[in-house]
Formats: structure tokens, C-alpha cells, sequence
């Protein structure tokens, strides 16, 4: 599989810190991602790059075999949607929610599919008349990924997508995502602070710390058998439950 | 009533009138306020800022030479664009030159529309008419541009995450700033709607009262009192247009991201 992704000695400094240095990275079409570290390795100013909300200070980010910065962020971020571990949802009802992302096209590309989109996502056709804010935060959750699924992109960024949500909602948000990728072919780069959520995403675990990469590799590899020092202390001091 | 019979206060009578002051500077120290030294330098202050603009206008009038008018419009606008900007947690140069554009554009163009298309007045710098209209118009916008920037500045800073999930749509910076940008119009226009629904019933504006005092007919008065309430609402329009779209816009970079520089401290330094 080519690099959908592609990342070229990235690195951000933020106010005379380093947030990210030196990142070599491929992230392969139809692959599933999580990126693992401590509060503070860099995993969230990783993703906000992905889709573009950032620029890093150094280094190239390539979108098949265009870099970033010559491809307009609003086409990009349509191909790279993200969505973040608060979920927002805007007035109005579910589907005025799925039909934003269309609206604010000036050229209007048809009907999106709704119940395709909501299906994707883990809801029935039904939530589509329903109020957004009237929903729990696991629903808004879905409806906002259901939302950036609108614009069928080939990449869908999720920053610690269940950190507001009981562990059973989040549990089933995670078989949802899995299927998306499983199923329907989504690359999915997912944020995580709980490094057994990657045991259930699969595919490759991407482990940062201190903005550095040290590990990268089959997700089931990593967790038998971490290659550095760094990756079994993260791997001890996480499962054992002591979270940072 | 007519010009000539107005009262002329004498000094000896604006003297009696400290008297109504200390009588207030006696109520903050009875009650411990602890507003006595603020009253009575803002009872100095008063004095001595209109004795000067009492002298100055005279002089200004007397000599009435456009580049002195137009001096004196284009510090009008500098000292409100800085009063405005001071306001804020971090003025800064960026924000003052923003709020002196969107004063100009919409002071200016109000006063420039009021007083040569409408009235006419002759010759076209006629201090008589130009420097209490643009006082009236800026004073005005002045306090809609500092809430327009307060509302838009808390708006776009609490709302963070709502702007970036629009960004990551593919929103543009115009639309994902737009419902900030929107409250922060309103901010700014109702005050003068507040007022014009009022004016007549429950106030009496001060231009008004003047002219009448002045000796001009009540008809005169309610006329020009009307065409300076459209004229307030039309710059109030203009300016908050101009500054929340501006504003808006150094939140943001080319490429459509928010500015977390200007998220945390107020305006970065440039």
C-alpha cells in the first residue's frame, strides 16, 4: 500500500520548546494508527498537523505525492478529517450537523449520503431529525464522526475520541471505529491515552515520547514485546493503572 | 426664547456650582466610599479639559482654515482609536491601527455623507458643523467599537473549540469566525438602537437640549437630533463591519488555522 500520509523530518517548536523533533513517519492507505505516550509526548500536536490546524517548524508533511503546503487546508482537511476528543456539535438537528460540512463548500458537491454516513458511525437513520443537543456525549461523539465521514475522506484523524465517554460507550465507539477501518477501508490515526484502546483498533501503535518517535509497529508486536526501554516503562506504568 | 436672551453664567456663578460637588464629595465620605480624591480630580479635570476645548474651538472657529479642521478630525479619530484599544487586556499597535481604520471608514464616511451630500454646508470644513457632528458620531462609535472588540475577543477565545471543529471541516476563516463576528455586530449596534427607541419618550439628548438652550426652535433641534441618530447608526454600522472583519482576521492564519498567540495572551507581540 502507498503512503497516503507521509511525513519528512517534521518537528515543532512551540515558545522555545520542543513539542516534536525529527518525525519519519508513513501512514499506509487503508492502515489503523494509534498514537501512544504520556500526557505531553506530542500526540495531539501530531494530529492537529495532520490536518493541517498547524504548520510544523520543520520539516515536510506530503499528502500522496503533494507536500502539504502547496494543496489548499481546505481541500486537505476534507480528505483528512479530524475529529476531536470534545465533540461539538453546532444548533440545530443531526442532519443540519451532517450537512455543514457541504454547505460550506461555495460550489455545492450533490446530496450527501446521511444515512450512510450515520450508519458509518454507529447511529440509525433515525438520529438524522433529531436535535443535536439534546444527545449524550458518546451520540454527539458519532455524530461527529458521522459528520466528518460526510465528505468521504481517505484519512479520519481522532484525538482521544472517548475521553468524555463511559468505558462501555467508549468500548463500542472503539468496535466502531475499527469497523470503519476494517470494513470500509478508512485509514484511521487515532490519539489514545490508554494503550489496551489500541489492542482493540489494531494495526500499527505509533509510541511518542517527549515529542520523539521510539516505537513503531504492529500494535499485538508492541505490546508482547516492546524494542525499547522507553516502550516497556510506558507499557508498565500505563497498565498497571497508574495514569499520567 | 432667542439667543439674546440667554443666560451667560458668570465665573462667580460656575463657582456656585463647585458647591453641588462637594456636596457629593461629602455624601462618598459620610458613606466611605472612598471616592472623594477621584471626584475631585474628575471635578479639575472637567474644568480644565473645557476651558482648553472652549479656547481651542474658538480659535478654531475663528481662523476656520480646512487643514486646522481636518487636523483636528483626524485626532478626533487617533485619541478614540487609542481610548479604544487601551480598553483591552493587551492593546496593542496591531489592534489600535485596526480600530483607527474602522473609526475612519465609518466616522468618515458618515460625517462626509451628513455634511456634503445632505446638508451642504458651506464651505465644505465648516467647523460650526463639522467638529460637533464628528464629536457626536465618534463619541458613539467609540463605545460600540470597544464592545464589538471585547465580545468578538472573549467570543473567539471561549469558543475555541467550536471555530477549530469548523476549520477542520473545511471551513474558511470567514465562516468559521462568522458567528463570533456576528454577536459582536450585535454588541455593537444595540446601544443605539436601545437609544432610538427611547430618544424623544424617556430621553432627551444632550445636542438637543443644547440647541434649544442655544435658542434654536424645538422643530430645529428634533431635526437635527434625527438626522444625528441615522447618522450614529449608519457609522456604529459601518465601523463594527469594518473591525469585527478585520479583528476576526489576526486571529488566523493564510492557511485558515487559529492563532494560539493570540489565544493566549491577547495579541502577539510583533
Amino acid at each position: 500500500m502507498p503512503a497516503v500520509i507521509r511525513l519528512d523530518q517534521v518537528g515543532v517548536t512551540k515558545h522555545e520548546r520542543v513539542v516534536l523533533v525529527g518525525l519519519n513517519v508513513a501512514f499506509e492507505g487503508g492502515g489503523a494508527y494509534s498514537l501512544l505516550g504520556p500526557s505531553g509526548a506530542g500526540k495531539t500536536s501530531l494530529l492537529r498537523l495532520l490536518n493541517r490546524l498547524d504548520d510544523p517548524t520543520c520539516g515536510t508533511l506530503w499528502f500522496g505525492d503533494t507536500p502539504y503546503l502547496e494543496l489548499s487546508p481546505l481541500i486537505l482537511r476534507r480528505r483528512v478529517a479530524m475529529v476531536f476528543q470534545v465533540p461539538v456539535v453546532f444548533p440545530g438537528s443531526v442532519r443540519d450537523n451532517l450537512l455543514m460540512p457541504i454547505r460550506l463548500e461555495h460550489a455545492h458537491a450533490g446530496t450527501p449520503d446521511i444515512t450512510r454516513a450515520l450508519n458509518l458511525a454507529g447511529l440509525d437513520a433515525g438520529f438524522a431529525e433529531r436535535d443535536a443537543a439534546q444527545l449524550s456525549i458518546g451520540e454527539r461523539q458519532r455524530v461527529c464522526i458521522a459528520r466528518a465521514l460526510v465528505t468521504a475522506p481517505q484519512v479520519l484523524l481522532l484525538d482521544e475520541p472517548t475521553a468524555a465517554l463511559d468505558p462501555t460507550a467508549a468500548r463500542r465507539l472503539l468496535e466502531s471505529i475499527s469497523a470503519l477501518n476494517r470494513q470500509v477501508g478508512l485509514t484511521v490515526i487515532m490519539v489514545s491515552h490508554q494503550p489496551e484502546q489500541a489492542r482493540t483498533v489494531g494495526g500499527q501503535v505509533l509510541l511518542l515520547v517527549a515529542g520523539e518517535l521510539v516505537e513503531h509497529g504492529p500494535a499485538e508486536e508492541f505490546f508482547q514485546q516492546p524494542r525499547t526501554d522507553q516502550g516497556r516503562s510506558y507499557l508498565e506504568r500505563t497498565l498497571s493503572g497508574r495514569q499520567e | 426664547m432667542n439667543a439674546q436672551q440667554l443666560i451667560n453664567p458668570s465665573w462667580w456663578q460656575l463657582g456656585l456650582t463647585v458647591g453641588l460637588v462637594a456636596i457629593a464629595i461629602g455624601v462618598s465620605a459620610a458613606r466611605g466610599l472612598g471616592l472623594e480624591r477621584d471626584l475631585a480630580i474628575a471635578t479639575v479635570r472637567t474644568f480644565v479639559q473645557l476651558i482648553a476645548i472652549g479656547y481651542v474651538l474658538s480659535f478654531v472657529f475663528s481662523t476656520a482654515h480646512p487643514a486646522l479642521i481636518v487636523g483636528i478630525l483626524v485626532l478626533m479619530l487617533a485619541v478614540s482609536a487609542w481610548t479604544v484599544a487601551a480598553r483591552q487586556r493587551r492593546p496593542t499597535h496591531a489592534l489600535r491601527l485596526v480600530v483607527l481604520a474602522s473609526l475612519t471608514s465609518g466616522c468618515g464616511l458618515t460625517l462626509l455623507l451628513a455634511t456634503e451630500v445632505i446638508l451642504r454646508v458651506d464651505p465644505w470644513y465648516n467647523p460650526y458643523y463639522l467638529i460637533p457632528l464628528m464629536g457626536m458620531v465618534i463619541g458613539n462609535s467609540l463605545n460600540s467599537a470597544t464592545l464589538a472588540v471585547e465580545r468578538l475577543d472573549s467570543d473567539l477565545r471561549s469558543g475555541r473549540e467550536r471555530v477549530e471543529a469548523m476549520l477542520a471541516l473545511g471551513a474558511t476563516s470567514t465562516q468559521a469566525s462568522a458567528a463570533a463576528t456576528r454577536g459582536a455586530m450585535k454588541a455593537a449596534m444595540i446601544p443605539i438602537i436601545n437609544s432610538m427607541m427611547v430618544v424623544g419618550v424617556v430621553s432627551l439628548p444632550g445636542m438637543m437640549t443644547g440647541q434649544i438652550l442655544g435658542g434654536s426652535s424645538p422643530v430645529m433641534a428634533i431635526k437635527y437630533q434625527i438626522l444625528i441618530m441615522y447618522m450614529i447608526a449608519f457609522s456604529t454600522a459601518v465601523t463594527a463591519f469594518m473591525l469585527t472583519t478585520l479583528r476576526a482576521r489576526a486571529y488566523f492564519t493564510t492557511a485558515h488555522q487559529l492563532r494560539h498567540d493570540m489565544l493566549a495572551n491577547g495579541d502577539a507581540a510583533r
